[in-house]
């Protein structure tokens, strides 16, 4: 009877009679990829976070949405008060993305690697890379996070940022060392290189020696910071686009030029998407983009080619339109203006009505145009399969353009002359005359414009000191563009800096835990 | 000196009178059990001697005395000389009993009755002793004399003597020692329900059955001795020996008995399915011939009746809808939306539960059977069908077809040494229905909340895009409402088929005198195939289709089952055992395949929704310039083998008793599975019982005129259950399904691990304690109580992880205890009036509190699942130590906020004001922690959802050819959570409970003012609970026999009968049905364990139907 019990499972494999060939690490690489694509696709996408957050943009949404997004723009817990456990999706999600690396990266010892050893680097290389990625997200977003590094059930408190950091760092200047050094194009679009690496490198020691105002990160300094991405500056085959707005499929559409592609020479690491998301479990579709779509139309509900309509958050600042010269091509390849584009005008002969915003709370008339969805030249959003969950376009993490930007801010004042060089190929391919000096505000100005809707610029401004943060984003938030009747956004800088830029932990996690884990202050 | 005597006895039995005349003078009655005492006597007499008494009371019996000093002997006369006796017998609605024995006391000689029920008995002495007896009917003894006689033998279904099923076994009802309840097949047949479950309701204590859903086929819930875990409470049923888990394949008229085993010592013999308590169903079988004679039966039953809805809710019309959105605005400082002059205008608008409503939907049944056999062979075959359409779309839409096909057969081969049988039924299903659980995808929900200002159709006929409405300022109201009778029909289109054969073959031979050795081959197929169809629609901004789809999918599921036992009856003295050994062997396996296809399809319909009657094809890309992807992925193929089930077990079982008064019983069962690890796979679940007759007792002598019988039993014993939908559990599984990635332009497969797996799962457990009597008191009155207290450990539960764990499917663990306590009351009397009025009474009555005793997470908590009540609604009901299960959590409120003065009055013990930002008409919250804040700390236990008291109530009678019965059962002392309404949004629709809202000083006190937001309902508070108490007349009955009248020989029932069900329902809550059977799901969980929650429910229909059942 001992034989009688025991069955064997034909519908899945288990943790031990698995990773056991190159072949089985391969995939389960993929599923540490496809991990990339859960994490935002619940709870609050971080890009848009970002912007929420940052004075580019308002909270947005439907004018009977809940006031979850208000809440963030605002710094402020008693906008929404059921609002508790916001970013839940997105803890949980991270969580699961680790849980995936951390579970390979424990079991490349266990797989029977052959001869082929080189794939046994690249793999744990990949998946350090996506870990420090995953680790990043969450250690900027909430600063104390679980640091876990071995699958375990166990009840683990709060890591000091430090070790995150050091987690991060080791894990990074491991991929960068093991992953190879080949450049584009000869890479595979969507993986992370040994590029992507070096490039995170210089963002990560950026952000943490900003905001804490230390000197380096876990031992990782500004020179090692400045080696890494000038590797990337003049080894890893990347480089700018000519034009700016081939970019982005929505403003090359619109604008008449042909879309550069999402394996073009200006993107390191992105956020692969695909056309094949759906309801049953295929989460594989941009959720920032649907978010970001204008929401025109009773209900919400009318695209206009080539922008199909979303859900309307993230509605833009007019500052930020303002921000920009009207010789600037990033200005409508960034932006999308209903007046100046005539999309009201269009409404009306689409639908035979007048147009109103009045379904999006906080409706400004401009929207972010870098990822709005899309729709065909009859008026349908794209994907006809379902464009809820299936927003195709990848999500450009880091561009060339990043990197010289972050090349010229590591070099200034100490190889200015290369600084400018670097500076100035960004500014100019926008059509703008070359600088002939710059200051660390001229970087940060020109960070603002060249990544506006790219969710960078809420970091950039956290890594001047939350003191300035706070002051920016207040200054830029004064004008009510509030269609529901409800109060105007009331941001101070005593709430900002009551959170000192963190977001709140899933209350519902903290009551799981027991109370081991801790609130952020401010929440 | 002759002692005097009074006496005043009309028919009376013999021993009452002897009793009688011992009471008044110091002389006893000596006899034998040769004599009968239970014959009647009349006797009169004031002031009479002795020997002038004994003369009168002995004169027209068989019976001769005679006086040896203070004794009275008693002695049978001898036979002087034969006669031929001739008689009838009958039942107690004076039907003729076919068949029946009568046989001459102490010898094999006698007769059965004809057809008519006469039987002709000669050549024997004038007041011979004779027993009449027939299978299911108390044995009567009668005296033979030169009269026709008609006997009466009473049914003996709710008596003591008969026998009753128990695992692996039958015993007698007297000698039980455990706790169970026996209906018989007749009592359900009676109501004329598609479920045989749903007949049960009400008519056994302790045993809580609620229908899930009134939709045609809907699932029922059944709880014994209320709910024991937060996992599968439904109880293990039992058919003919083998196991299963849903009996909804039976007609009612195929069941002869079901037995529920409550107590941990009834369930024992089944342990690793007893835990929440075992159903056993024996299904109709064939009698064998008396004396060689062959016999056979035929029935025919039908019934058609037509139903409605019971209650309807009442939903604002457009004027009202208009002023309460008007109000709203209002309140939210925003314009109103129209003018008073708009709002007088206005029509009633769309009624939309009238839309989706049909009336007078039929509901029919079929059932054609033959039982009979002669001395050595016995069947039992029947066909059957049923169809139930549904009042909510008709049955289009929402239906339910059963055929049925049963036979049993047994055969005694080479004497009573084997027996060879079987037991088999197959039943086919075909079914259809709408959603109507939850609230995404429910049609009742966008009934409910789709405003009456949409229009049902469009000038051209089509269904209106509410786009396209103009019914406010020549535009839409809300463009994201959609016709919900459209949407009911575009999204339910869908057809499923069931397939099912359960049945066993059986050998059994008796080597020696009270051994039986019995071998048994059990088997359950299940098979479904079902179609869908999804047409294109656009009916709303977001409530479109583009492409049409087709689905299909088709599972099969085998589960066999080989059981051997020993048993051996034997006695020493007194002593008499029952002891069974044995052991059993079961598996399941079973496959699954699926399919859909999005594109064009061949026919456009769901009648030829298959496959590949759709085109292939991907959706071509856009034609728009930009870079759109090409989407590819339109055909869905997965299919996957089920993993195995096994379970293996031992079993053992004594039954003891002393003279039928000292009783005990002592179970022994282990059980092996394959859900856990080895080296956890094998649990032991043993019980132990006793029994003290006490009437047997020489002490209970003076009382035996009353008390006819009086059983004490107790039990104790553990019974297990391995019920968990995960196999493998107990490790981490690797998924590859969804996690593929796009690297270099292509979807690159990839795999994760997808659970953690928890090696040292074990077993979960319920222990019990049962003391209860059985008792029959004045002949016709039956009495069974039980207080029982189970405690169910170490749940098998699905407990919420920390998401740092990394899977979004929590392991199971072992964890959490809850104790249920309760008495269970069980009732019935019968008797008659006259000749012809007979009648029975049965009640019953249960108690049970349940009680959660620890959870073993982090927080000790297991959450309750969100967006439950309507769309990004939290959290509002827990499992949590000290509470009952799935108890509602919540903010307590104290009352309406009436004016600004209110508002800064309503201050903590601090004089804190509490709600500060509140308006008047807004709701008070109780500040439960007094911390002067209101938040979730102030959320609490603020109802139980679990019924506390259950009852029911049967009455039947009988007037000549006459019947009438009345059935009621209900539920108290629960809280049922209601949520209609969509309150994310502020377009749905209100029911009229809101005309009631706070609008002004004094107005309302318990509803809140409406306002735009839905402040008042976004935090779950008491406003959401209501007392769900009620009593439910289930079926009244009128029927007549018009056999007699016909008088055909070979007719020997022809009964028409009228019966309404869900007649009528008494009850305080408003919603559609306060029989909320929905449960709800836990956090990111398998498990469902919220009841109560009412978020609109398909409603049990009230049907008035006509039947005839026909005997030959």
């Amino acid at each position: 009877c001992t034989n009688f019990l025991t069955t064997q499972l034909t519908s899945s494999k288990t943790s031990d009679s698995y990773y056991q060939t190159p072949s089985d690490a391969a995939t389960a690489l993929v599923g540490c990829y496809n991990g990339l694509d859960l994490i935002w696709n619940s709870g609050v996408a971080v890009p848009l976070m970002a912007e929420v957050e940052s004075d580019n943009c308002f909270g947005g949404t439907g004018s009977s949405d809940g006031y979850g997004y208000e809440m963030m723009d605002e710094f402020n817990k008693s906008v929404s008060p059921s609002d508790v456990s916001l970013f839940e999706g997105d803890w949980e999600a991270y969580y699961q993305a680790i849980y995936r690396c951390n579970t390979l990266i424990g079991k490349i010892g266990q797989v029977n690697w052959g001869k082929d050893t080189a794939s046994a680097k690249t793999d744990e290389g990949e998946a350090k890379f996506l870990r420090a990625y995953l680790y990043y997200d969450l250690v900027r977003l909430f600063e104390k996070v679980p640091l876990i590094t071995v699958p375990t059930m166990a009840n683990v408190p709060q890591a000091s940022p430090d070790s995150t950091y050091a987690q991060i760092i080791s894990d990074l200047k491991y991929a960068a060392a093991n992953l190879p050094s080949t450049p584009y194009p000869n890479v595979v679009n969507g993986r992370a290189t040994k590029w992507a690496a070096e490039a995170m490198l210089a963002r990560v020691f950026l952000f943490y020696t900003g905001y804490y105002g230390k000197a380096d990160c876990a031992g990782f300094t500004k020179a090692d910071a400045l080696a890494a991405i000038d590797d990337v500056r003049d080894n890893s085959g990347y480089g700018l686009v000519t034009d700016y707005t081939t970019l982005w499929p929505a403003a090359s559409a619109a604008k008449g030029v042909t879309y550069a592609g999402e394996d073009n020479k200006e993107v390191i690491f992105s956020i692969k998407y695909t056309g094949n998301g759906n309801y049953s479990g295929n989460i594989t579709g941009n959720p920032f983009a649907i978010m970001t779509g204008m929401r025109i139309g009773a209900g919400g509900g009318t695209s206009i080619y080539p922008y199909a309509y979303g859900w309307g958050a993230a509605t833009v600042d007019p500052k930020l339109w303002n921000a920009f010269s009207a010789s600037d091509s990033r200005r409508f390849a960034s932006i999308t203006s209903i007046t100046d584009e005539g999309l009201d005008t269009k409404y009306t002969t689409i639908t035979g009505k007048a147009f109103t915003g009045d379904n999006n709370r906080e409706y400004t008339g401009y929207y972010l145009k870098k990822y709005s969805p899309m729709c065909d030249s009859l008026n349908n959003a794209l994907p006809n399969t379902n464009y809820l969950v299936a927003q195709p376009q990848d999500y450009f993490d880091m561009r060339y353009a990043d990197v010289l930007l972050m090349a010229a801010e590591l070099e200034l004042g100490t190889n200015s002359g290369q600084a400018l060089i670097d500076f100035n190929r960004v500014h100019t391919r926008a059509g703008l005359t070359a600088a002939t000096s710059i200051t660390l505000a001229d970087i940060m100005n020109e960070r603002r414009l060249e990544f506006a809707g790219e969710g960078i610029r809420y970091w950039d401004l956290l890594r001047q000191g939350i003191q300035t943060a706070a002051t920016t984003i207040v200054a830029n938030t004064t004008a009510s563009y509030l269609s529901d009747g409800t109060s105007s956004p009331a941001i101070t800088v005593a709430n900002i800096e009551a959170t000192r830029g963190f977001q709140q932990i899933p209350e519902n996690q903290i009551t799981l835990s027991g109370g081991v884990l801790k609130q952020n202050a401010g929440w | 000196q002759t002692p005097t005597i009074d006496l005043s006895l009309k028919n009376v039995p013999l021993k009452a009178c002897l009793s009688a005349i011992e009471k008044q003078c110091d002389y006893t009655f000596m006899y034998d059990n040769s004599i009968n005492t239970d014959q009647p006597v009349t006797v009169e007499a004031r002031q009479a001697s002795l020997p002038v008494v004994l003369q009168k009371v002995f004169e027209h019996t068989s019976i001769r005395y005679e006086i040896v000093g203070k004794q009275i002997i008693l002695k049978n006369k001898p036979a002087t000389s034969s006669i031929t006796f001739t008689g009838k017998v009958v039942d107690s609605q004076n039907e003729p009993l076919i068949g029946a024995s009568v046989i001459v006391k102490g010898t094999s000689k006698g007769t059965i009755t004809d057809v008519h029920g006469n039987f002709s008995i000669s050549d024997i002495p004038l007041n011979t002793n004779l027993v009449v007896s027939y299978i299911g009917y108390n044995s009567k003894d009668i005296v033979a004399n030169s009269a026709h006689q008609t006997i009466t033998l009473s049914e003996n279904n709710r008596q003591l003597n008969e026998v009753v099923v128990v695992g692996y076994g039958v015993q007698q009802k007297k000698l039980i020692t455990g706790a169970t309840v026996n209906v018989s097949g007749q009592d359900l047949q009676k109501l004329s329900t598609t479920n045989a479950l749903q007949a049960l309701q009400g008519q056994t204590a302790g045993v809580n059955i609620t229908t899930t859903s009134g939709q045609p086929g809907g699932g029922i819930k059944v709880n014994i001795r209320g709910v024991g875990t937060i996992g599968n409470s439904n109880p293990t049923y039992v058919v003919d020996g083998v196991i299963t888990n849903d009996i909804s394949y039976l007609d009612n008229a195929d069941i002869a008995s079901v037995d529920v085993l409550k107590d941990a010592a009834s369930a024992a013999i089944y342990g690793i399915n007893g835990a929440n308590g075992v159903v056993l169903i024996t299904t109709r079988g064939g009698s064998f011939g008396v004396n060689g004679a062959p016999k056979a039966q035929i029935s025919f039953d039908t019934y058609y009746g037509l139903q409605n809805v019971a209650r309807k809710l009442s939903l604002l019309n457009a004027p009202e809808y208009a002023t309460l959105q008007n109000e709203a605005a209002i309140n939210s400082g925003v314009t109103p939306f129209f003018t008073q002059a708009q709002i007088n205008a206005m029509g009633p608008g769309t009624n939309w539960l009238d839309e989706v409503l049909s009336k007078n939907v039929p509901t029919q049944n079929y059932n054609i059977a033959a039982t009979g056999g002669n001395a050595a062979s016995m069947y039992s075959l029947a066909f059957s069908y049923t169809d139930q359409g549904g009042i909510i779309g008709g049955a289009s839409l929402s239906d339910y077809q059963r055929y049925n096909f049963r036979v049993n057969t047994e055969d005694k081969l080479y004497g009573n040494f084997m027996k060879l049988g079987e037991h088999f039924t197959y039943s086919h299903i075909n079914q259809r229905g709408i959603q109507d659980q939850g609230i995404y995808n429910s049609s009742l929900r966008g009934v409910f909340n789709t405003s009456p200002f949409l229009a049902m159709y469009d000038a051209n006929g089509n269904f209106l895009n509410s786009t396209k409405s103009t019914f406010y300022n020549g535009g839409p109201w809300d463009t994201g409402e959609a016709n919900p009778y459209a949407m009911m029909l575009y999204t339910n289109q869908s057809r499923t088929n069931y397939d099912k054969l359960l049945g066993d073959v059986y050998l059994s031979i008796q080597p020696v005198k009270g051994l039986t050795v019995k071998s048994t081959f059990g088997l359950e197929y299940d098979g479904s195939a079902y179609h869908g169809y999804s047409p294109t629609y656009d009916l709303s901004a977001t409530a479109i289709n583009t492409t049409e789809s087709i689905s299909q999918s088709s599972s099969v599921g085998y589960t066999w089952n080989w059981d051997n036992t020993a048993n051996y009856i034997f006695k020493v003295n007194k002593n008499h055992f029952d002891v069974l050994l044995g052991n059993s062997i079961r598996q399941y396996t079973g496959s699954w395949l699926y399919g859909s296809n999005q594109g064009s399809t061949l026919f456009g319909n769901l009648q030829y929704a298959y496959l590949s009657n759709s085109a292939i094809t991907s959706i071509a890309a856009s034609t728009s310039s930009t870079d759109t992807k090409v989407v590819t992925n339109t055909i869905s193929l997965t299919g996957n083998a089920n993993p195995v089930v096994a379970h293996s077990s031992f079993f053992g079982r004594i039954n003891y008793d002393y003279n039928e008064t000292y009783l005990a019983t002592v179970v022994l069962r282990a059980d092996g599975s394959t859900m856990f690890a080895p080296g956890y796979q094998w649990g032991e679940f043993p019980s132990f019982s006793a029994g003290w007759v006490i009437t047997n007792e020489k002490f209970m002598a003076p009382t035996k005129n009353w008390l006819d019988f009086l059983k004490l039993r107790g039990s104790w014993g553990i019974n297990g259950n391995d019920n968990i939908s995960t196999t493998f559990a107990y490790e981490s599984l690797i998924a590859l399904s969804n996690a593929t990635y796009n690297l270099g332009g292509t979807d690159v497969p990839g795999s994760y691990p997808n659970t953690i797996g928890t090696k040292n799962l074990k077993w979960e457990s319920s222990h019990q304690l049962d003391f209860g009597f059985d008792a029959r008191l004045l002949e016709n009155l039956n009495v069974n109580f039980d207080w029982y207290n189970k405690t169910t450990k170490d749940w098998l539960v699905q407990a919420p992880l920390l998401a740092t764990a990394g899977v979004s499917t929590p392991p199971y663990i072992n964890g959490g205890d809850v104790t249920n306590k309760g008495v269970e009351v069980q009732l019935s009397y019968n008797n008659h009036i006259g000749r012809d009025f007979h009648y029975t009474v049965t009640g019953t009555y249960s108690y049970n509190r349940n009680n959660v005793t620890n959870i073993p997470t982090v927080d000790r908590i297991i959450h309750g699942g969100t967006n439950i009540l309507f769309a990004n609604s939290g959290e509002f009901y827990r499992a949590q130590a000290g509470n009952p299960i799935g108890f509602f959590w919540g903010y307590k409120t104290a009352g309406i906020f009436q004016s600004e003065a209110d508002v800064l009055a309503w201050r903590s013990k601090s004089g804190k004001v509490l709600q500060p930002n509140a308006q008047p008409g807004d709701v008070k919250y109780v500040d439960v922690n007094g911390d002067g804040v209101i938040d979730a700390n102030d959320k609490t236990d603020i109802g139980d959802p679990n019924p506390h008291h259950m009852f029911g109530a049967t009455l039947s009678c009988t007037f000549k050819n006459f019947d009438f019965s009345v059935d009621a059962s209900g539920v108290a002392g629960n809280k049922i959570a209601q949520s209609y309404r969509e309150e994310a949004s502020q377009y749905s629709n209100w029911t009229t409970a809101m005309l009631n809202r706070w609008h002004g000083a004094g107005t309302s006190n318990t509803m809140p003012r409406v306002t735009l937001n839905n402040s008042n309902w976004v935090n779950f508070s008491d406003l959401y609970l209501q007392n769900g108490a009620y009593l439910r007349i289930n079926n009244v009955t009128l029927g007549y026999d018009f056999a007699k009248l016909i008088n055909c020989k070979y007719i020997h029932q022809c009964r028409l009968y009228g019966s309404v069900e869900n007649l009528f329902t008494f009850t305080k809550y408003n919603g559609m049905d306060p029989e909320v059977g929905f449960s709800t799901q836990g956090a990111g969980s398998n498990y469902n364990f919220g009841q109560g929650v009412d978020v609109g429910m398909y409603p049990r229909p009230r049907t008035y139907l006509v039947g005839l059942s026909v005997k030959f």
